[in-house]
């Protein structure tokens, strides 16, 4: 069978499973990054009066950052099961059926991908229910799903890579608290120019800022080329390097079993 | 050609483990070949190097004259495989199991479909087909999981103690299914830490021990060769002594009500010399009993310790947990 078709009835095998533990694989990402949401809207929306807030609403300015979010509250389910696989001998199975490893991680990949739409929809429509515009339209709302599915891609890589190096199903879990400060140490919650000084440098430097200012772009707008370039760039680089470290550390679980 | 050869290898896991210290064997086509030891003796890291998921240190192996190390892929086409835990799914059902076993093996969808109910009616699996695998016993498991490895109509297949964890009908089931393969022709090489499985389903025994071979041979041959056979006779207390120096140096040791024990090296075929010498040094012998050797005793002669006759007492998934604590090779065993 052909890398391409193994990976079609891996994924397949993936989505089945996850409509068997519906609750698990899709409502379990939406639960934080609405709560968040919500409570973050309703409790803090005075923020916006704070000189240099760009915006009147807190809730238009909270909504793309925290889609985005929900990669990072979402992922880890595929990272878990891959382990799973590992220590039932279901993995060894598929290596005797000449499963190609990437073949495997990108199913993997691509359910964790799956798994944020629903969420990233949910979180859509609450965000429009609490007033936000989407001023750049449909073109805006097709880029901000494909940046979430891609950011989701590049953030789950961490767990990959987590779960493959200590083989411990375990381990992945306790990467989850991880959205915590990078949500904080980044645009998320107000503009650059209303962080400290230490916190914007850090910020430069933590991915999920760009996603954020990313995000932003394509829903409030203004649409421009700058940040969605950074995002994506960022995102591909987060994704290949973690994915590179995944097959090595995959390569290394197989034979060291 | 034999169906399997091995030479000389070894295995030595990173942190020290020595799994195989240098094994040589070789199975030929259409034998069941036992791989008898304890837990730990190596038996399942023989298994993962012969069905390529896992590289030796040094030597070679072959499986129908493919390299596995250098010919992984034609090497994954010849044979099936069931390792030491049933590896399911426990979210798929018995015939997705199989479904996509065949679609991975190259097969198309139709074709796939049929070859899945092919096997679900012969491994009796039919009535529990589209149940998930969690609430499997562990005998379906089992079943499901050697059906999975039969999708390519193997040459070769290994089972890698199939019976482990079973209860007496499962593993009677496992054990008919065995023979029924053995009838039909195919080569199969089963490892097993049952004594009784062994002798009753192989044709040679390779007995392994701290990740070497202590012997070769039929269940016959190495009691022959290894074993010890117990020749019981009553005599009148006067005649002890007789018999002690008709057997000598035989060792003779006293039972109860009269009855004395000769051990003698060997199968029966020594057992009427034995006899002989005794009657004719003159000893009224007024009962006689014979207990033939015991592929236990082989294995206790071999390995200076007895094997594990019930699986009860040792729960393997804590072992596991415990070997990954500690760095150890985590795998199925060693």
């Amino acid at each position: 069978m052909s890398p391409f078709g193994q990976l079609r009835l891996l994924l397949f095998r993936n989505l089945r499973e996850g409509a068997r533990n519906p609750v698990l694989a899709y409502a379990l990402p939406i639960i934080i990054p609405l709560a968040v949401l919500v409570l973050v809207a309703k409790t803090l929306y005075r923020v916006t009066d704070l000189p240099g807030f760009p915006t009147d609403n807190y809730a238009e300015w909270m909504t793309p950052a925290i889609i985005m979010l929900t990669a990072m509250t979402g992922v880890g389910y595929a990272a878990t099961s891959l382990v799973i696989d590992i220590q039932s001998g279901f993995l060894d199975r598929l290596r005797l059926l000449d499963v190609r490893p990437p073949a495997l991680l990108l199913s993997r990949v691509l359910f964790d991908v799956v798994r944020v739409v629903p969420a990233g929809v949910v979180l859509l429509i609450v965000g429009l229910l609490l007033g936000m515009d989407l001023n750049e339209g449909v073109l805006g709302i097709v880029l901000l799903f494909a940046l979430l599915v891609l950011w989701a891609a590049a953030y789950g890589g961490l767990y990959f890579v987590v779960a493959l190096t200590t083989k411990n199903a375990q381990a992945p879990l306790a990467l989850a608290p991880l959205f915590l400060p990078l949500q904080f140490l980044s645009t998320q919650f107000v503009p650059r120019v209303l962080l400290p000084g230490w916190v914007q440098t850090i910020a430069d430097w933590n991915p999920f800022t760009y996603m954020v200012d990313a995000s932003r772009a394509m829903t409030t707008g203004p649409l421009t080329f700058a940040p969605v370039a950074k995002a994506v760039a960022v995102a591909v680089a987060m994704l290949v390097v973690t994915q590179t470290l995944s097959l090595r550390a995959y390569n290394r679980a197989v034979q060291g079993a | 050609m034999s169906a399997i050869e091995v030479d000389e290898l070894t295995k030595h896991f990173v942190g020290g483990v020595r799994a195989l210290e240098g094994v040589t064997f070789s199975v030929e086509e259409g034998e069941v070949f036992g791989y008898l030891g304890r837990n730990g003796a190596g038996k399942s890291t023989t298994v993962r190097i012969l069905t390529t998921l896992l590289r030796a240190t040094s030597g070679t192996a072959r499986v129908l004259g493919h390299d596995v190390a250098t010919e992984p892929a034609a090497v994954r086409k010849v044979f099936g495989a069931a390792l030491q835990e049933a590896a399911l799914d426990e979210l798929m059902t018995g015939r997705e199991h199989l479904e996509m076993a065949a679609r991975l093996a190259g097969l198309g969808k139709p074709a796939s479909a049929e070859r899945a109910a092919e096997l679900l009616e012969s491994f009796g699996l039919k009535a529990a087909a589209d149940r998930i695998a969690a609430g499997y016993s562990g005998g379906m498991r089992r079943r499901l999981d050697v059906a999975m490895a039969m999708v390519r109509r193997p040459e070769v297949l290994f089972l890698d103690e199939p019976t482990t964890g079973l209860d007496p009908q499962g593993r009677r089931a496992v054990w008919e299914l065995i023979r029924d393969l053995r009838d039909a022709g195919s080569t199969v090489f089963l490892t097993t830490q049952y004594l009784a499985e062994a002798d009753e389903l192989s044709g040679r025994v390779a007995v392994v021990h701290d990740g070497r071979i202590a012997a070769i041979g039929t269940s016959q041959e190495l009691k022959d060769r290894l074993g010890t056979t117990t020749v019981r006779v009553r005599v009148a207390p006067a005649d002890e002594a007789r018999v002690r120096e008709a057997v000598a140096p035989d060792v003779v040791a006293p039972a109860e009500d009269g009855w004395l024990e000769v051990t003698v090296a060997g199968g029966e075929a020594a057992v009427p010399a034995v006899v002989g010498r005794i009657v004719g040094a003159g000893a009224a012998v007024d009962g006689l009993s014979i207990r033939p050797p015991s592929l236990e005793d082989v294995f206790v002669g071999l390995t200076g310790t007895q094997i594990e006759t019930s699986a009860g007492g040792v729960d393997v998934g804590n072992v596991t947990a415990v070997r990954r604590s500690v760095g150890l090779p985590s795998g199925h065993g060693r």
